[in-house]
């Protein structure tokens, strides 16, 4: 018997199904083999696919996401999914099957559908009972930046400064040699004390 | 970390768009806070921030809730704001200020989850 996991918002909902890791003797209500997932945006035709897709498509929408809140040029292009801003509002999107003679799936969405996606994709990367390898699926929170200023730190950039003015130290000291003449020092010393 | 609401009022004259702009160097943790206040006033009036990006969607039928927002939000600019500077011309201006609006809507839109003043930090750090 498969579970299934719902996240709704508003007029999107995100249905899991999938059977728990019995091997990691994880609970029986738990997600972590993703057999099938579906995507149901009100008016607009049902978006589903298996475990591989699921990973690529919400990196599309992260990803996009991103760039039209940092003002670039909103367009996002991947073998499996295609999203272009026809505007500042409406945005154009292409689902392209895996399989061979299936014609794309081409939807328009608004910014509040749009929204809608993304926290019902954030929902599924919160939740505690749905478990997804982070490898497949980066959020839209570069791991540099996952943490803030905290992370802002970085040994690297502490020590190569320090580093970088101690071995210019030891070059320009070492310059010194060819201008030092130590047995000239000691004759010059040696007229002073007779003198 | 904020005890009372004149903490948050005193926090709010930290920004150089105001009138009453004192620097004060904003803390760490001062800010942190102010970003989950902003996260969850934002998961709070989430079906408001959506409608108001829906009808501009269809303007030409839907025109109301938002002209009430933008009509409410300049008052607001020009009751608090410096409107000599330039920055908050632009704002005012009808022309120029839609797109501002509409993606800082858009950005606490998508800041509404339970990690998403994470988000929201990041969204600001990279700004």
């Amino acid at each position: 018997m498969q579970n299934k996991l719902s996240f709704n918002q508003s007029s999107v909902s995100l249905e899991i199904t999938g059977l728990p890791d019995y091997s990691n003797n994880e609970n029986k209500d738990q997600i972590s083999i993703i057999s099938q997932w579906k995507l149901t945006i009100i008016d607009k035709p049902l978006i589903e696919g298996k475990f591989e897709h699921l990973g690529p498509i919400m990196d599309a929408f992260y990803i996009y996401s991103n760039i039209l809140i940092k003002n670039e040029i909103p367009i996002y292009e991947s073998k499996l999914i295609d999203i272009k801003a026809d505007d500042l509002h409406i945005h154009n999107i292409v689902l392209k099957s895996s399989k061979p003679n299936v014609k794309p799936l081409i939807l328009n969405i608004g910014n509040s559908l749009l929204s809608d996606i993304i926290n019902c994709f954030d929902q599924l990367n919160e939740s505690s009972k749905v478990r997804i390898k982070i490898d497949n699926l980066s959020t839209n929170i570069p791991k540099k930046e996952r943490y803030g200023f905290s992370n802002k730190f970085n040994f690297f950039n502490f020590i190569m400064p320090s580093f970088i003015s101690i071995c210019s130290l030891i070059l320009c000291s070492s310059a010194f040699i060819y201008f030092y003449d130590h047995s000239e020092y000691k004759e010059k010393n040696e007229l002073l004390n007779s003198k | 970390m904020l005890p009372n609401k004149v903490t948050i009022w005193k926090l709010r004259n930290n920004n150089p768009l105001r009138k009453s702009y004192v620097n004060n160097n904003i803390k760490l943790d001062e800010f942190e806070a102010l970003i989950k206040i902003t996260s969850e006033m934002s998961r709070y009036l989430y079906p408001y921030i959506r409608e108001l990006l829906k009808s501009r969607e269809d303007i030409e039928n839907n025109s109301v809730i938002w002209n009430d927002f933008n009509n409410r939000l300049i008052e607001l600019i020009k009751e608090r704001f410096n409107v000599d500077s330039m920055r908050v011309k632009k704002l005012l201006s009808q022309t120029e200020n839609d797109e501002i609006i509409l993606k800082s809507l858009l950005t606490l839109s998508l800041c509404i989850s339970n990690l998403g003043y994470i988000k929201l930090k990041n969204l600001l750090l990279k700004f």
